[in-house]
């Protein structure tokens, strides 16, 4: 089986690799979408004041 | 001369950095006279095993935002490293570990568990965490480990410069351009793109005295437009921050954050606000001064909100 990986994949915000599988024949078998990017803002928000929240998670996406 | 080949890249980054760079709007016009993008994600489709196959130190400038937060990140600081001449530790996370280091104040297992376990809008009945290696059945995939803590691009290579603010302000950004590509270069390991001034120096407000008996959070004052913020009780880290951000948020009555990091010689920025309030508070007893002092919610999430993995601390311990 053949593989084609697109990585990084671009012109967009944020991280992402795609891997294509295709059969014998060519056709697509599957494609697997992949984001390798984790920060935890879920989790560092935790313990913040609440004002200050809305200035820390601007930082998720800036684009 | 031959044009200068530049890249750009995030790592544990937001994208406002890139979007920094394009806000010297017209300007990059100018950047295309004088340098060729040879990747730059957010932009152009430049792939990986592209910046594999050149040669090592093709690229002459790399601009490297985001902090290391995980295999890949690291991979792609020492990549870019060994096909750059000159590597810049652009933007907090690069220089300090900006916000996505508040995670420091937490751990690995606990960020995995909330975001795919607990977090209120997740469907996760499997348990399923992410794994550096699956078997699917076309084959293996592969994601990046998942660092215990957030560390800065100069953590993990050798750095050139260090160019602070979350973002650079666009004038810094443009200015540094063109000293890199005038190839009269400032010495290795210069903070390049801000001032050697605190921010107080830039920030318009007027300054009087600075004696505080009462730390205000936004919901108990209203800010005078004109005065301090820091004498009327809002906590503002210009003091012990790098100026050459034009105190943009000062201006619109937001009291300073630490962007820019600490000034030269300080090797930490949150022990030096602590050491400068211990000079500002107004109090004629300990307990008065523990009284004044606590009113500060969160401390350390305040003093450390861009700098907690380059500071002294580094991270929180038994979390």
């Amino acid at each position: 089986m053949r593989r084609i990986t697109i990585d990084p994949i671009t012109r967009l915000e944020g991280h992402g690799k795609i891997n294509i599988f295709l059969d014998e024949m060519g056709a697509v078998r599957n494609v697997y979408f992949q984001i390798p990017e984790l920060r935890g803002f879920e989790k560092f928000v935790e313990g913040r004041p609440a004002e200050e929240v809305p200035q820390i998670v601007s930082r998720i996406c800036g684009v | 001369m031959s044009k200068l080949k530049i890249a750009s890249y995030w790592a544990a980054a937001c994208g406002g950095c890139d979007v920094a760079i394009l806000d010297i709007h017209e300007k990059i016009i100018d950047v295309a006279n004088i340098a060729d993008i040879v990747f730059w994600p957010v932009a152009t489709d430049f792939k990986e095993k592209d910046v594999e196959g050149y040669p090592d130190g093709y690229i002459d400038v790399t601009l490297f935002h985001g902090a290391i937060r995980n295999s890949e990140n690291e991979h792609y600081a020492r990549l870019l490293r060994r096909k750059s001449k000159i590597l810049v530790a652009f933007g907090s996370c690069a220089t300090m570990g900006g916000v996505p280091g508040l995670a420091n104040f937490k751990n690995r297992d606990g960020i995995l568990a909330r975001v795919y376990l607990e977090s209120p809008s997740t469907q996760n009945k499997e348990q399923v965490l992410p794994q550096t290696r699956v078997e699917v059945p076309e084959g293996e995939l592969e994601l990046p480990y998942f660092y215990e803590e957030v560390k800065t691009l100069a953590d993990v290579v050798d750095v050139d410069y260090f160019m602070p603010g979350c973002p650079p302000a666009p004038h810094q950004i443009w200015a540094v351009l063109q000293v890199l590509a005038s190839g009269n270069l400032p010495p290795k390991g210069a903070v390049v793109g801000a001032s050697d001034k605190a921010l107080c120096d830039e920030c318009q407000r007027v300054k009087t005295e600075k004696k505080v008996k009462k730390f205000y959070r936004p919901h108990e004052i209203i800010p005078d437009p004109q005065k301090c913020l820091l004498e009327q009780g809002i906590v503002c880290m210009g003091p012990v921050t790098r100026g050459g951000c034009s105190a943009q948020c000062t201006g619109a009555n937001m009291p300073c954050r630490g962007c820019y990091g600490p000034l030269d010689g300080v090797v930490d920025q949150g022990a030096k606000y602590i050491s400068a309030l211990a000079s500002i508070v107004d109090a004629n007893t300990s307990e008065e001064a523990e009284q004044i002092i606590g009113q500060i919610v969160d401390p350390a999430g305040t003093f450390y909100r861009f700098g907690l993995p380059g500071s002294l601390l580094r991270r929180a311990r038994n979390v």
